[in-house]
């Protein structure tokens, strides 16, 4: 028996000394490409890590299509900065792949788009890659990806969708698009699904869908004079309820109970408040949830904010009358079980210029796609709750009023 | 006696600190930003059917300048349905064949007036590469084989970055330094980086103040000057320590770029304004003013001795650059975006809807050569070289010219 042994463990001896140097070289590569990209991975701010990042990222290229996975997955929990190391990695590899003649796997390519383990953004290029050599993986995946994780090939999904709903005639077209709707997250497609469905005798809720808050408590003003409000946490940063006055910029100020029949949650400060100049208002909206969950605090605004959740500041931006592109302030958090308060702190400077005057908010609770949550809101002036974004027939009532 | 040899020695010293261009457009307006190009047998007419050398596809917009070193021409874009998707590519100069296509995911904001996008900075390159900046404040440096050398996320970096009107400054180069200009609502500064790995050699703290002003490179004695106008200011730094050497209020531009001829820096102010250099800054009395020369977006142009402008308005306006005095002020079709150029005795002006119109630049009079049209957007200010006239449009590039 050790006889038998002894000669085989000699052949298997034999035949592994033989094959190591084709496996050496193998080996010795993956363990490069790993420290390459993992050199990639260690950049962080001001350029450090870029002398070894220059280096790795031409090792991992090196590799040619043998890297272009491993670089693909290593997005999952890379930094932004990173991450953009990593892509143009993948464009090179791909470019060179290409040049040289040889396809993509598009069996590998199809199957890492669609497993949703893997980052969004590497997965949508990993489908980019994928339909520049088949364009019929289009049909094949998209269905798919209606209520996926990334934007792009949600948005995609979406608007292959509608195309084929608006080519076909169906009785089910209204039940059809309102399900379509629920998918929506960019406001184009938002919109325009929601015309849909009314066209089609349905009905949606826009501000629903996008979480806005539609009641909250105001308070103002309190001063900002040549901009320090911003820099200033006036006792309603901390507020943890809408009780209690304060010492405002002229005189004693109290919050007052508001609410907005707007689809998009628009405040319009001016008109609710006055039109103060070197001033700072703040909103404090209560949102219930029935258990702990991450969120986005989206806030649309022409001037300076700051955005608090539970006494935390999530976000602030410091910048008067350059714009007010949808969403552009976000602050992410945590909320709670139960009772959230937040506080959204709307500064406005002293401009005199026709185009400087707005002083308005919009804000909304959403998660990380841009989807709506599970919320609820307080009616601050009676605590009774109602979904988040519901607009009551008492508000649309006194907007039409008005 | 003295004044005359320290403006005689300032000329000397600006003549041998121009770069050996070579026929080359290394970055916004071309050679250290004038407009000027010492490309001769230059193309006159042209048409989407005729004197197109070549022309290739872009994947997105953009209103940054095409750039041009050697075989080699560089362009940005961006795309998205929220603009987050920042492109490098590279062409042959001599083919159109495109060498090299890199993505970024924009890691800053990408709030914007519509007219303009993420890829609005012009790049810079040199023999070695190009060096990408975005108004998201993403930068990249490529090598001329499109491997990245290096990249920043500006806004990681410095995160209360923010001009939700758009960024557009472009980065030049002075020598091993890549000089970038960060003027906007949040932390503001003017950067020099080392070109290799992309480290900061110095950072200087400015105003926070929006400007689209790009910096201008002039020489004096044994130092390199960095001349960088804002709304509060023309300031002079030292672009190997990044330390200021003057300030002057006599030049405030926040758009159009000045014009460096010679020793006299022709201003965006008050129409043109003209006013010597010497080494200790801007001389208190202008030594031309020429008001009805009234650039609205666009840069002014200095070229055989008079000095143009064009507007929003489509008004070309032509004064003696020596006196001043108003040669002709014409109306032309269409908006202009793009600043004008001038080389082989022509100066060209290229309005928003891709019309060229060609005047006579030794002539003291409105003498239009030819009108060209491409039919396409066109924000961009042109390149010259090779003997050519590269446009990029808001759909491909095209090189005009044999």
């Amino acid at each position: 028996m050790l006889r038998w042994s002894l000669a085989r463990f000699r052949r298997v001896v034999l035949i592994a000394a033989a094959l190591i140097p084709a496996i050496q070289p193998t080996a010795a590569a993956d363990d490069e490409m790993t420290q390459a990209i993992a050199a990639l991975k260690a950049v962080t701010k001001e350029g450090k890590g870029n002398e070894d990042a220059g280096p790795a990222w031409k090792t991992l290229v090196s590799r040619g299509g043998a890297a272009l996975f491993p670089t693909l997955e290593a997005f999952d929990d890379a930094n932004p900065t990173a991450t953009n190391w990593l892509r143009t990695a993948v464009d090179a590899i791909a470019e060179k792949e290409l040049a040289a003649g040889r396809k993509l796997p598009t069996d590998k390519l199809e199957a890492f788009a669609k497993n949703t383990k893997f980052a969004p953004s590497a997965r949508r290029t990993a489908y980019e890659l994928l339909v520049a050599q088949d364009a019929t993986a289009k049909d094949r995946l998209l269905p798919g990806f209606l209520n996926d994780k990334s934007r792009e090939l949600r948005r995609d999904a979406i608007a292959r969708e509608l195309d084929i709903l608006e080519k076909t005639t169906r009785p089910t077209i209204k039940a059809d698009l309102e399900k379509l709707f629920i998918y929506t997250r960019d406001k184009d497609q938002v919109d325009l699904l929601a015309k849909k469905v009314a066209e089609n005798g349905g009905s949606v809720s826009v501000s629903e869908h996008f979480g806005f808050v539609t009641h909250a408590a105001l308070i103002a003003p309190f001063d900002s004079t040549g901009g320090k409000g911003y820099g200033i946490a006036y006792p309603p940063e901390s507020a943890k309820d809408s009780t209690g006055s304060f010492k405002g910029k002229m005189a004693e100020v109290k919050w007052g109970m508001f609410s907005t029949a707007d689809k998009y949650g628009k405040f319009d400060l001016n008109k609710l408040l006055g039109k103060h100049k070197d001033a700072v208002a703040y909103a404090l909206a209560v949102i219930v949830a029935d258990k702990e969950m991450p969120c986005e605090i989206r806030v649309t605004s022409i001037t300076s904010v700051k955005i608090l959740l539970n006494g935390k500041e999530l976000f602030g931006r410091d910048e008067y009358h350059h714009g007010a592109p949808f969403d552009a302030h976000i602050g992410k958090g945590t909320l709670k079980k139960g009772e959230n308060v937040i506080v959204l702190k709307v500064c406005q400077n002293n401009q005199t210029d026709s185009w400087a005057q707005d002083w308005f908010f919009q804000m909304r609770i959403c998660d990380d796609t841009g989807g709506p949550l599970p919320l609820k809101q307080k009616i601050t002036a009676d605590g009774k709750l109602i979904p988040l974004g519901a607009i009551t027939e008492t508000t649309e009532k006194k907007e039409d009023k008005k | 006696m003295n004044r005359m040899l320290l403006a005689a020695s300032c000329t000397l010293a600006l003549a041998l600190a121009l770069p050996a261009t070579g026929g080359e457009w290394p970055q916004f307006r071309g050679p250290n930003a004038t407009g000027v190009s010492p490309e001769t047998n230059l193309p006159t007419e042209w048409s989407k059917d005729k004197g197109i050398k070549w022309k290739a596809p872009l994947p997105a917009r953009g209103v940054s300048c095409p750039v041009v070193v050697g075989d080699h021409v560089y362009i940005t874009c961006s795309s998205g349905t929220r603009d987050d998707r920042l492109h490098v590519l590279c062409f042959d100069a001599n083919t159109g064949k495109q060498l090299w296509h890199r993505q970024l995911k924009a890691t800053g904001g990408t709030a914007c007036h519509p007219k303009t996008c993420m890829a609005a900075p012009t790049p810079v390159a040199d023999e070695t590469g190009v060096y990408a900046l975005f108004a998201t404040g993403d930068l990249a440096a490529f090598d001329s084989d499109g491997t990245l050398r290096w990249y920043r996320s500006l806004v990681g970096d410095y995160p209360t970055i923010t001009n939700q009107v758009g960024m557009a400054a472009s980065p030049v180069l002075v020598k091993d330094k890549l000089i970038v200009p960060m003027d906007n609502a949040g932390e503001s500064f003017l950067a020099a980086v080392d070109t290799k790995y992309g480290k900061n050699v110095w950072k200087a703290e400015r105003p926070r103040d929006i400007n689209w002003v790009t910096p201008i490179v002039r020489t004096v004695g044994d130092a390199t000057e960095v001349l960088f106008d804002g709304p509060s200011g023309l300031t002079a730094y030292d672009a190997n320590s990044g330390e200021k050497r003057w300030t002057s209020k006599l030049a405030h531009g926040s758009i159009p770029t000045g014009v460096l001829n010679g020793d006299t820096l022709y201003a965006p102010v008050g129409g043109v304004t003209a006013f010597k250099l010497s080494a200790k800054g801007l001389e208190e009395t202008p030594v031309m003013k020429a008001k009805d020369v009234q650039p609205g977006m666009p840069s002014p142009l200095v070229y055989l001795g008079k000095v143009y402008a064009t507007n929003g308005n489509g008004i070309v306006s032509c004064a003696d650059a020596k006196t001043g005095k108003l040669l002709y002020k014409e109306r032309v079709k269409g908006a202009y975006s793009a600043s004008p150029i001038a080389a082989d005795g022509k100066v060209y002006f290229l309005n928003e809807t891709g019309l060229c119109t060609v005047i006579d630049g030794k002539a003291d009079t409105f003498e239009v050569l030819a009108t060209n049209n491409l039919g396409e957007e066109t924000l961009a200010t042109p390149a010259i070289a090779n003997a050519r006239i590269y446009i990029r449009t808001d759909k491909a590039i095209y090189a005009i010219g044999k």
